[in-house]
């Protein structure tokens, strides 16, 4: 037999598998075996740390970046692509996320009586409540994160991830955004410890309210640094001496900031920009802040502190879309819409460093259009454009390696077909530690559903604030395009953008949460009566499974949602 | 050159004396509010000194902010805002010595009986209309209290009414800073309970009285151990090591130091006397008692310690504690010799404190300047700021309130609201303002709308997204995004002062 | 006489006229001519110097030129004034003692449609509230079930009660009974987005096409509810052969939906006046609106359909941020002035007494003085279908009057007499008594 007989009906195979494993993806991985150094020819080439320059060569190998120009010699093992109408960019960096992390995990099971299990109650700031700042994203890397494709195809090949939730979630690392193993995609860790203000107490549990949030982190600040003075003092003269207690927390953040971390702390209106400035004022500790969509309004007070820098939330602030049509929102809230994209532009012009990330926004696919509005509010596209790769990198100190291309950096690029802000550019491919992913447009996978997703379907999944339930009342056609509604406790949400291919489906909801709105991502797979996937919602990334009841049941019940 | 800068200072004048009176959301830029405030003279009002009688048709100057003359026939310079108060009436500011405007997120950290780590002026928000409605009804200073759900607590701050500064020029200088307790159901929890929690301690008016002593005991305890620390570094152990900082205890250690005054909500004669003995117990001065509705029964005792009270005029039935409450309240203590303001701790009673404290020349016999004294320099008293604030005397602030009538009276009318001789409310401007204001809102919401249809419009090919929209009902007015948590429920005018809702005080 | 003498004689009258006790302290029903008064009778200008006589409750004569009967009580009113009693229309009055004290309280039943429980029945003659609001010159309330106050433990009734109006003395609720069926208390549902979840202590959103569709459904259930209880009225005036299955509720319904009845709707945002409106105009129900924070906005549509407003306390909180400071002050003003009828409502208990304040406020912001007064007397009255015998100082009427020494809207006025149902009634209450009390303790020792 020759090799051809053997090979070419192999290759044929290999290709089926690899074009339907395309079909029912929106990217492909790196194929194995596979090629360690890339040359694009003759494409545009934007650095961000120099003028862009045209009909440029960029060569990529072993990772690296090893050539940017025009008289550049690509090596002969280097995979040749054609640049010819292709821009090349730095890879992008989402500045504060927590994509590529492990979903969050539920604190406790669910009772017998199917109560949701309350946290436990916080006495005072020694109880520590809400407060895990040992949590190592870098250990927490979820390389199966649906997301990481997601936003990998948008252009981000990096992002600043934290663990999410309560007051001290836990330290922020650089991750990069492709590798097989988890360590694979942690390129510096921790770079940031992130604070939040929002206090989950209420009446119940010790902090409450937004003073005693402030009065709780300002509390373990001077309890981490009388431990650091403490321990030394033991371990100087431990005779004589009743001993320090352990602190975990305070241990973490004081082993944290040994390592020249920075805190992320939130500010997003006026007043709470002006007090977080204040706050780093009075904690005297290396600071980002954070939100900031109101610095139109103070980027001048913002600049006066100048080794501070800012992350700017792009999930502008919009009407709600199920709103009362009768309620008029207030003139501020108005003045707010309107002005907040603007922000940006404003502390560009006073003077502030400032980098992008994504904050509510659940879709990737929106990040560069809100990046656009910021434009149209007067924010320069290369300053835009170095919010999201350069700024973003020197922020969290990995600009030696990270966001500008230039010889010897870390191959993150981004080629796209067009401009990056203008929204008819496709991003083509992504090269992340200089492994190339191709882009392809989301198609729809055209194989047949396996299976019917018609019907009421019961959602269980976990938050952070424990076990919830939804209803998913869907409809399919025949060609797997699918319809209908969720409702849960956030109200409900028409289904949009679904279809079900295969064992696969994915469909978006629209709801409000936390009084903006949010889109609402849901995918998995499905079986008879059963399905499972995740979902993503305002930055949150949830395990879920559902049921579908069978039809007796579901006549017996009525029907009645 | 001198006509010049006369025409320059009087453009000037002018433009502050404009700009300086904000309408309802106009606010200034930092910049033309640090600039100094211009001469003013008030001319021909009757002017209710408070400290030394009344004067008709009087003139006021001010200048620098401060009162620089008052009297009959005052000359100003040419080039002074000139303010025409015939047939009007001017009295100082009102104080409001408590209220829980101007303030970011709940009043209460309601969570733990002793709450006295956490700080009202960490959290003070500049944005809340309240602090213009307030000034609208002649306020121009206001003790920022935390609520009373708790034995012992939060810090508290006075501030001047200063709407559109920033929340960093809220604060009244120089005043000394406070603690609130509370006493009696609040922060025993009679009248709800927190679902899903056990029951908080103290659940009786024991527990509330141990509550404090032990929170005293320790602070006084914690006070010995940096006493002791103090001493030693300033002799030999240079490098010894400080005692852990307790955010909880540092705020006590003053109030035994006497740096921080103690503010008490408390309803029933039986918790007063406990609280004088407690503070007699640890050594430690109640400064003023609040609400105090049975003050009048143990008037005596409360002069005796040299406490003040701060009182309603005529709440009361509300609560079990609130069922002997009097109106006659203020004038009895008054009597008894006690140092008696009259508050709101209400954003909306605080515009009309002038008429609540009118209402103790019917219930109980107060004279007409007595009775403005409740809300004026009675208060400044209490909150130790009488040297600045409180009366209309050279050399006091100028805070000043223009009314079209004697504002012990439902029907006087706020005019002008003064703070440090600036204008920062002006009924008449606030009246002109607010065509331009709708307009605003106007344009920005039909911008707001052509921009959501031009998305439509972008977005329509998706047949999916031709579904969702046929739900949404005429949505040319978008609904609006509210920020944080405030009071959760909507009842009609509870009296603020309950723990029942959980956003109370 | 003095002032100070005056009022020793009205003490000295109420004890010994009535022993030791505070509450529904009359005096004997004989003749009594108030004399050399200062009358706003409220049908005309004042009269500088006049008498008004009271004979066997009524009012008998007004004018200058009365001539006093042999044995009538005399009462030197020289300097002083002479008003009708004032009229709150909607209150909790005797309904709830201490708001949080739920054993107190007994305004509001559970559950949706409560048409047949009626405020007379738990109104507590000898309330502490009784005796401190009548010392402020409120002669006669309307007690309303279902209407707000403290503790309303956010109750979900459509149909509230009935509300009774009372006298504000009186030994029994029967004796204070001036109509027990005044009108049926119709809280109108809101479109609530977001609320407060007092079980997770967080607030809980949905959706408005969500809030929208219950508030649809609440509606419906009201009219679905009135529907039935129309045709059980027609069934109760004609009975089938067979008879029929009575109903407690419907029944009580029966006025409501023969037009005798009105409808008292508490409603304050536009969207609910508008379709508190609408429903009344196609069920044919009288409709009389509590409440009209946002009236404002409808004014065109209430002017139109005629229908009276009773406000709440101008001087609460403007609704929206974007309010002007003084909306609820310039609101009835504004509604005078497009042709509509108002009166001022506490909404309360404890506050009942600063119904004349309020209304005072919006005279100082615009309303005219004597619409401000008849908005706290002759107009609920009117509204009520009471004006026959309350309301102004004419003769024929239920001698509800006080006696002051100035303005009765404002809040220095002292309230020297109050006459209800043509007796002298005692302005003393608890918290004289514990004022009195108090003045009088010793020095205390050191």
């Amino acid at each position: 037999m020759s090799w051809r007989s053997v090979y070419l009906p192999l290759r044929r195979i290999v290709l089926l598998g690899v074009s339907l494993g395309l079909l029912a993806a929106s990217a492909v991985w790196g194929q194995g075996g596979e090629p360690r150094s890339f040359a694009i020819r003759g494409a545009k080439v934007v650095p961000v740390s120099s003028a862009p320059i045209e009909n440029a060569t960029v060569v990529v190998s072993r990772g690296i970046i090893t050539a940017v120009g025009t008289n550049v010699t690509i090596p002969p093992d280097a995979w040749v692509i054609d640049g010819k109408g292709l821009t090349v960019y730095p890879g992008l960096i989402d500045g504060f996320t927590d994509v590529g992390l492990a979903p969050t995990t539920s604190p406790a099971p669910v009772a017998e009586s199917g109560a949701r299990p309350q946290p436990a109650i916080s006495r005072g700031p020694e109880d520590r409540p809400a407060t895990t700042p040992w949590r190592i994203a870098a250990d927490e890397v979820n390389p199966g994160d649906p997301r990481v494709e997601t936003w990998r195809a948008a252009g981000f090949t990096t992002v600043i991830s934290a663990p999410k939730g309560g007051m001290f979630p836990g330290q922020a690392a650089v991750l990069d955004l492709g590798g097989e193993r988890a360590g694979d995609l942690v390129v510096k860790s921790p770079v940031a410890i992130p604070v939040s203000l929002q206090a989950p107490g209420g009446f119940r549990s010790y902090p409450g309210s937004v003073m005693g949030g402030i009065a709780y982190v300002r509390q373990v600040w001077l309890d981490t640094k009388w431990d650091v003075q403490a321990e030394a003092a033991y371990e100087n003269h431990p005779r004589g001496v009743e001993r320090p207690k352990y602190d975990r927390s305070d241990a973490a953040l004081a082993a944290a900031f040994s390592k020249l971390a920075v805190f992320l702390i939130p500010g997003n209106t006026t007043l709470q920009i002006r007090r977080s400035l204040r706050l780093i004022d009075e904690w005297k500790l290396p600071a980002v802040l954070y939100g900031a969509q109101m610095s139109y309004d103070v980027a001048p007070e913002i600049a006066a502190n100048r080794r501070l820098s800012v992350l700017v939330d792009l999930k502008w602030p919009e009407a709600e879309k199920d709103g009362d049509p009768e309620l008029t929102p207030s003139l501020r809230a108005l003045r707010f819409r309107d002005r907040a994209p603007s922000s940006p532009a404003a502390l560009g012009k006073a003077g502030v460093k400032f980098a992008f990330y994504s904050g509510g926004i659940a879709a990737p696919k929106d990040i560069l259009p809100a990046v656009k509005k910021s434009i149209e509010a007067g924010l320069s596209p290369d300053a835009a454009l170095r919010a999201l790769t350069l700024s973003p990198a020197e922020i969290f100190g990995v600009a030696e390696t990270l966001g500008s291309i230039e010889n010897g950096k870390i191959a993150n690029l981004v080629v796209t077909d067009g401009d990056l802000f203008d929204k008819k550019t496709k991003v083509k491919l992504v090269f992340v530690d200089g492994r190339k992913y191709e882009v392809r447009e989301t198609l729809r996978p055209t194989e047949p559903p396996k299976g019917d997703l018609s019907g009421k379907w019961k959602l269980s999944f976990t938050t952070p604030q424990g076990q919830e339930e939804a209803t998913a009342d869907l409809s399919m056609q025949p060609d797997g395009t699918l319809t209908g509604s969720v409702t849960s406790d956030h109200g409900t949400g028409s289904v949009f953008s679904g279809w079900a291919s295969g064992e696969k489906f994915r469909f978006v909801i629209n709801i409000s949460i936390e009084g903006s709105s949010s889109d609402v991502v849901f995918t998995g797979t499905f079986e008879g009566t059963s399905m499972k996937g995740s979902i993503q919602a305002a930055g949150y990334n949830l395990e879920f499974t559902g049921s579908k009841p069978s039809r007796m049941a579901a006549v017996q019940a009525g029907g009645a949602q | 050159m001198k006509l010049r800068t006369n025409i320059l200072c009087l453009a000037a004048a002018l433009a502050f004396g404009f700009a300086g009176s904000i309408s309802a959301r106009e606010k200034e830029s930092g910049a033309a509010v640090d600039a100094a405030p211009p001469v003013i003279l008030i001319r021909n009002a009757t002017i209710l000194t408070v400290s030394h009688g009344t004067i008709d048709k009087g003139d006021i100057l001010i200048k620098d902010g401060k009162i620089a003359a008052v009297g009959g026939m005052l000359k100003a310079p040419a080039d002074a805002l000139v303010i025409d108060g015939t047939g009007q009436f001017v009295t100082p500011g009102i104080i409001d010595c408590h209220s829980h405007i101007a303030v970011d997120g709940s009043v209460n950290e309601g969570s733990v009986s002793v709450s006295s780590m956490v700080n009202i002026a960490d959290v003070l928000d500049s944005d809340d209309i309240s602090i213009f409605r307030d000034l609208a009804g002649g306020v121009t200073t206001a003790n920022i209290l935390h609520g009373s759900a708790n034995s012992i607590g939060g810090q508290t701050i006075v501030i001047k009414l200063r709407w559109g500064q920033p929340a960093s020029k809220l604060p009244f200088e120089g005043a000394l800073p406070g603690i609130k307790f509370a006493l009696g159901e609040n922060p025993k929890r009679s009248n709800f309970r927190t679902p899903g929690a056990p029951d908080r301690y103290p659940t009786t008016r024991m527990g509330v009285e141990e509550t404090i002593r032990s929170a005293f005991t320790e602070a006084r305890d914690y006070k010995k151990s940096w006493d002791d620390y103090n001493k030693r570094i300033a002799g030999v152990e240079k490098n010894a090591l400080p005692p852990r900082r307790n955010l909880k205890l540092d705020p006590l250690v003053e109030v035994l130091e006497g740096k921080r005054y103690v503010h008490a909500h408390c309803y029933r004669e039986d918790e007063i006397l406990m609280l004088l003995r407690v503070a007699k117990e640890f050594g430690f001065h109640v400064q003023t008692f609040q609400h105090v509705l049975e003050g009048y029964k143990v008037a005596d005792e409360i002069a005796a310690a040299g406490s003040s009270a701060s009182t309603f005029s005529d709440w009361w039935g509300y609560k079990a504690e609130a069922y002997d409450a009097i109106p006659y309240n203020a004038a009895l203590m008054t009597k008894r010799g006690v140092l008696v303001s009259i508050n709101s701790d209400d954003a909306a009673e605080a515009t009309h404190l002038n008429q609540e404290a009118a209402k103790s020349i019917h219930y109980g016999g107060l004279t007409h300047d007595e009775a403005l004294k409740l809300v004026t320099l009675n208060p400044a008293i209490q909150l130790g700021i009488d040297k600045r604030v409180g009366s209309i005397d050279v050399g006091k602030d100028a805070d000043l309130a223009i009314y079209n009538h004697d504002p012990l009276s439902a029907y006087a009318v706020v005019q002008k609201t003064l703070i440090d001789g600036r204008v920062y409310f002006d009924r008449e401007k606030d009246l002109a303002g607010r065509a331009a204001l709708e307009k605003e809102k106007k344009d920005l919401l039909e911008k707001a709308k052509k921009k959501q249809d031009e998305e439509k419009k972008a977005s329509a090919k998706k047949p999916e997204d031709k579904k969702a929209e046929e739900k949404k009902p005429d949505d040319k007015k978008p609904e609006e995004k509210k920020t944080e948590e405030k009071k959760p429920e909507d009842k009609p005018k509870p009296p603020q002062d309950d723990a029942g809702e959980g956003g109370a005080l | 006489m003095n002032r100070h003498s005056l009022k020793f004689l009205a003490m000295i009258l109420a004890t010994t006229l009535l022993g030791a006790g505070v509450c529904n302290a009359q005096s004997s029903a004989g003749d009594i001519a108030i004399t050399h008064a200062k009358i706003f009778t409220l049908t005309g200008p004042p009269i500088q110097d006049g008498t008004v006589l009271i004979h066997d409750g009524k009012i008998a004569a007004v004018g200058a030129g009365v001539a006093v009967p042999a044995g009538a009580q005399v009462i030197d009113a020289k300097g002083l004034q002479v008003y009708p009693g004032l009229f709150d229309p909607v209150t909790q009055m005797g309904l709830s003692e201490i708001g949080a004290v739920s054993a107190t309280v007994d305004t509001t039943e559970t559950g949706s449609f409560n048409p047949d429980v009626t405020a007379a029945t738990a109104i507590l003659p000898s309330s502490a509230h009784i005796p401190v609001t009548r010392a402020s010159g409120i002669t006669e309330v309307i007690a309303a079930p279902a209407s707000g106050g403290f503790d309303s433990r956010n109750a979900t009734n459509l149909v509230g009660g009935q509300a009774s109006t009372i006298h504000l003395a009186g030994w029994t609720a029967e004796e204070m009974l001036i109509n027990k069926r005044a009108a049926m208390v119709v809280d109108w549902p809101g479109i609530e987005t977001r609320s407060f979840d007092f079980s997770t202590f967080s607030n809980k959103e949905k959706t408005f096409a969500d809030a929208k569709k219950e508030y649809d459904t609440k509606v419906n259930e009201l009219a679905d509810f009135v529907e039935q209880a129309r045709h059980y009225a027609q069934a109760l005036q004609n009975p089938g052969a067979g008879g029929f299955q009575r109903d407690v509720k419907l029944e009580a319904m029966a006025p409501v939906v023969r037009g005798e009845m009105p409808l008292l709707v508490f409603a304050d945002k536009a969207r609910q006046i508008r379709d508190a409106v609408e429903f009344c105009e196609k069920q044919k129900l009288k409709l009389i609106l509590a409440g009209g924070t946002e009236a404002w906005k409808e004014k065109d549509l209430l002017r139109s359909k005629g229908v009276p407003v009773i406000l709440k306390p101008t001087l609460a909180e403007p609704t929206e941020e974007d309010d002007a400071y003084d909306r609820l002050l310039t609101q009835p003003e504004e509604l005078h002035a497009a042709g509509i009828k108002i009166a001022f409502g506490s909404f309360d208990n404890s506050f009942a007494r600063r119904l004349g304040q309020n209304a005072a406020n919006a005279v100082a912001h615009g309303l005219p003085y004597e619409e401000g007064l008849k908005a706290v007397t002759l107009y609920p009255a009117q509204m009520f279908g009471l004006d026959a015998q309350l309301g102004t100082v004419e003769t024929g009427k239920i001698a509800n009057l006080i006696v002051t020494n100035g303005d009765p809207l404002d809040v220095t006025t002292d309230v020297r007499y109050v006459f209800i149902k043509g007796q002298l009634t005692s302005t003393d209450n608890k918290q004289k008594a514990l004022y009195e009390k108090y003045l009088s303790r010793p020095k205390a020792a050191r």
